[in-house]
């Protein structure tokens, strides 16, 4: 089994696995048989996943690349699609499969109270969502990346809407898609300048700093949409409409996460702009805080959640920016264990309460053991506890920012760390411990079809920390786990927001109250300031734009074909005047043109 | 007889009947000076050498076209319409435009190199038969098919319509566009 | 007497049958007009016949004459259409191919 067969396999049978569910509406309309079918490709993807990564691990170094020409013009063709199989590729195809699996095996129990037609119909897009993953991750070249991305993108409008009878779902797929359209347009203009200046569309050409920059900022934009950075950011809460391991499986652990693997393949280009780089970590270090600074004033479990993805992806960002691409990479992997562990668990309670709100939580820890033991083990890994897997990767990346001399995007990052801390464990207090809510004394613990995903992803948050060294071998670096002066304070400072959410949470030493003097903070932060901009400079901006070019279109465009119609029309009223009908006007004619006709020639 | 006073004579005679035809304000004296053109254009025939060609031209012309046109001129007579019908309006347009041809032929005409007259020889008649009845055979029975074709074209037109009661008015009936 | 006064003198007929054509009203006048040109026409047959030797050029002539006869007598049958219909011989009143 070469490895090309290996990818072939885990990235076609997902499609087929779609396909079928897609086109044959009676396995569609039966609910089950298509969720087992979809669940089926998934973990024949991830066996193909785990078989290349198995071959890679022993190899860090290999590069398998088939690729076949595409939109052939003339002897060479202008683009090429096919697999690309690297330390990075393969690493990323295990992590989105194996989370993928675990979703949808968990969604085999969250999902099993919905019609048959719509379970249906969620397992086939969500196969879909495999197959356009994986397309992107084991891109050779941008513009394949580019495929994918907007596959996923559209997966992603699907699933958020998938309950698409509530108007606020719409809505928020809609909101989803439009802005990262808009962020894809930075893409797509990236991916021209980089034809027009290098004649393709690898991710190792060389180009001018000038150039690099411009392309690699266009490129960035794609990032910012995908990844919800700030100000893109105002689609991520909204998609927390779509069901639970819908958030946990896109809006956490992977299609976000593209954003960032852009930035990874493409950093030789970032590489070489440094001007870009430094915007990244400036705008990744902001996002990281003010992401945080909003999730701590939450009160829908989900948000929290959203908010706390946006965090994360700042800090894989601003490593990014620092220039330490494996920081940023690890990161990424680490952030999809846990992250989707904590959705999942989240949906768990969620399914056992029958609502989102933490009000209507409390005291899960005594209803709910195991959920709520894995997501007390989400929620330290992604504060950055000792031991956990989120401590190396944040770690890393909080020592790389130092040593890249980015002293306040550092700061931005600690800060961040520190109300990470905090706001999970406000969630953990508010929900699991302290007094039982109406809804929450009568909950019970999820099935197995649920509990065993959790488990196993909570296994990963547990362990995948300490594969680091391995981990940075097969990104094509190097790792020495140390801890330095970053690590040090990152720690103490999650300690410390644990620490205060429990004095005010959890032991109730504290108010809320004295901290009245934040208030402002929180409700400027709750403002939606940044959806009024877009909401103005839609208005009086792209409307007025529009209106502008539709005056034009429809007078100055439209104006000339009138004009031609209207002097043929009129021209032709006129000229029917010579059609007098008599014979003798007609004789005239000829002989004064005969006359014409004879001077004209006598002439020459 | 290729001597030059004969012919100028004839020519202005020409001329002259030409104007008056087409000045005439009275159909029936156009229609006699066209006889009269008709006439001296057989004259011209004879200078030039062709015999047979100035006897079919008396024979046809002058005594069937006139002897047709004058029977046209009376059958279609209104009493009260004897006189003008020459359009006033349109006088000075057609005698630009007449004059104007004219003169374009006239230069082109003149600066073209002719050849002299070759010596005057009356071409007889038998010389034409011959050439109808072998060189130009079928044109000659064409001819006569048109001929036919012509005759039967007159009778079926000149047969007698139903127009009903009354014969259309041109004026008080409402414009028929 | 030059080919060129001949010449010349045909083309002054011709001129003058298009004076008529244009600008008489009466159709039979019309018809007038047009024999005159045909004539004016048939006399420089006539001329280049004898210019050129042979027969051919009066055979020619002798075909437009029989031509136009031909002419006149279909020509004078739509005169009487037209008077049958409008009672009058003006061409101005066969004026239906009008816009």
């Amino acid at each position: 089994m070469t490895p090309i067969d290996c990818a072939l396999i885990a990235l076609f049978v997902p499609l087929a696995a779609a396909f079928a569910i897609a086109v044959l509406a009676p396995l569609r309309h039966a609910g089950r048989p298509a969720a087992w079918l979809s669940v089926a490709a998934a973990l024949i993807s991830l066996g193909a996943s785990l078989v290349l990564l198995a071959q890679q691990w022993s190899q860090p170094e290999r590069v398998v690349r088939e690729v076949v020409r595409w939109l052939p013009s003339g002897a060479a063709s202008l683009a090429q699609v096919g697999i690309h199989l690297d330390g990075v590729s393969v690493s990323m195809s295990v992590v989105v499969t194996l989370v993928a699996a675990c979703v949808q095996i968990f969604s085999l129990g969250y999902m099993a109270d919905e019609p048959p037609a719509a379970r249906g119909r969620y397992f086939g897009y969500h196969s879909f969502f495999i197959f356009s993953m994986l397309l992107l991750v084991i891109a050779p070249n941008l513009l394949q990346l580019f495929a994918g991305w907007e596959l996923v993108g559209l997966t992603s409008y699907l699933l958020i809407g998938f309950y698409f009878q509530k108007p606020s779902a719409a809505k928020a797929s809609v909101k989803a898609i439009w802005v990262t359209k808009f962020a894809d347009m930075g893409l797509l203009l990236g991916l021209i300048c980089l034809f027009a200046v290098s004649g393709g569309f690898e991710w190792t050409a060389t180009l001018s700093e000038a150039w690099a920059t411009t392309i690699t900022l266009l490129l960035f934009l794609a990032v910012v949409g995908k990844s919800a950075q700030f100000p893109l950011h105002i689609w991520l809460p909204n998609a927390m409409e779509g069901p639970t391991p819908v958030s946990a499986l896109l809006h956490a652990a992977t299609m976000v996460a593209a954003g960032v693997y852009l930035a990874v393949r493409a950093d030789p280009l970032f590489a070489q702009a440094p001007n870009t780089q430094m915007v990244m970590a400036w705008l990744g270090g902001f996002t990281a805080l003010f992401a945080a600074v909003l999730a701590t004033v939450q009160t829908d479990i989900k948000r929290v959640l959203a908010y706390s993805t946006c965090s994360q992806l700042g800090y894989m960002v601003c490593a990014l920016g620092a220039g330490s691409a494996i920081a940023g990479y690890f990161h990424l992997t680490t952030h999809a264990f846990f992250k989707a562990l904590l959705f999942l668990a989240a949906g768990s309670v969620i399914h056992a309460v029958h609502s989102n709100e933490l009000s209507s939580m409390g005291g899960l820890a005594r209803r709910m053991k195991l959920t709520s033991a894995v997501f007390i083990i989400g929620a330290l890994a992604l504060a950055g506890i000792p031991g956990l897997a989120g401590f190396f990767s944040k770690d890393l990346i909080l020592e790389s920012v130092y040593e890249a001399d980015l002293l306040v995007p550092w700061a931005m990052l600690i800060l961040a760390a520190f109300l990470t801390a905090f706001y999970m464990g406000r969630v953990i207090f508010l929900a699991l411990f302290g007094p039982f809510s109406e809804a929450s004394e009568g909950a019970i613990e999820s099935g197995f079809s649920m509990a065993g995903p959790l488990l196993l992803l909570a296994a990963g948050s547990l362990g995948i920390g300490y594969f680091g060294a391995q981990f940075a071998l097969l990104s094509g670096g190097s790792y020495h786990f140390h801890v330095g002066m970053s690590g040090m304070l990152g720690t103490a400072c999650a300690v410390a927001g644990l620490l205060l959410s429990w004095l005010i949470y959890g032991a109730r030493r504290l108010t809320p109250q004295a901290f009245r003097f934040l208030a402002p903070v929180g409700r400027l932060a709750e403002s939606g300031l940044v959806d009024r901009f877009f909401e103005f400079a839609y208005r009086r901006g792209a409307l007025a734009l529009s209106d502008a070019v539709g005056f034009f279109d429809r007078y100055v465009v439209d104006g000339v074909m009138n004009c031609i119609g209207w002097t043929t029309i009129v021209s032709g009223r006129r000229l029917r005047g010579s059609e007098t009908g008599n014979v003798r006007d007609y004789v005239f004619a000829v002989v004064a043109g005969a006359v014409v006709i004879a001077f004209w020639g006598l002439a020459r | 007889m290729t001597g030059s006073l004969p012919f100028f004579v004839l020519g202005a005679l020409l001329l002259l009947g030409a104007v008056r035809v087409v000045a005439s304000r009275d159909l029936v004296h156009a229609v006699l000076w066209l006889g009269v053109v008709l006439v001296l254009t057989a004259l011209m025939f004879l200078l030039l050498g062709a015999p047979f060609l100035a006897g079919i031209q008396l024979l046809l012309y002058t005594g069937g076209v006139i002897t047709l046109m004058l029977f046209g001129v009376m059958l279609t007579r209104r009493h009260h319409e004897i006189g003008v019908d020459i359009d006033s309006s349109r006088r000075l347009p057609a005698a630009l435009a007449s004059a104007g041809l004219f003169v374009a032929m006239a230069s082109a005409i003149v600066r073209t190199k002719l050849p002299a007259w070759p010596p005057s020889a009356p071409i007889p008649a038998i010389e034409i038969g011959r050439a109808f009845l072998t060189d130009h055979v079928v044109a000659f029975e064409v001819l006569s098919l048109l001929l036919l074709a012509a005759m039967i074209g007159a009778i079926v037109l000149g047969r007698r319509h139903d127009f009903g009661d009354e014969p259309e008015p041109l004026y008080g009936k409402g414009h028929r566009s | 007497m030059t080919v060129q006064a001949l010449l010349l003198l045909t083309s002054a007929l011709f001129c003058m049958g298009i004076y008529g054509l244009l600008a008489r009203r009466n159709a039979i006048a019309l018809l007038l007009s047009a024999e005159l040109m045909i004539n004016a026409v048939t006399i420089n047959l006539v001329t280049f016949s004898r210019l050129a030797g042979g027969v051919t050029g009066q055979v020619f002539a002798v075909f437009t004459i029989a031509l136009t006869v031909a002419e006149v007598v279909v020509g004078l049958a739509i005169v009487i259409l037209l008077f049958r219909w409008r009672r009058e011989i003006a061409v101005d009143s066969a004026n239906e191919l009008r816009h």
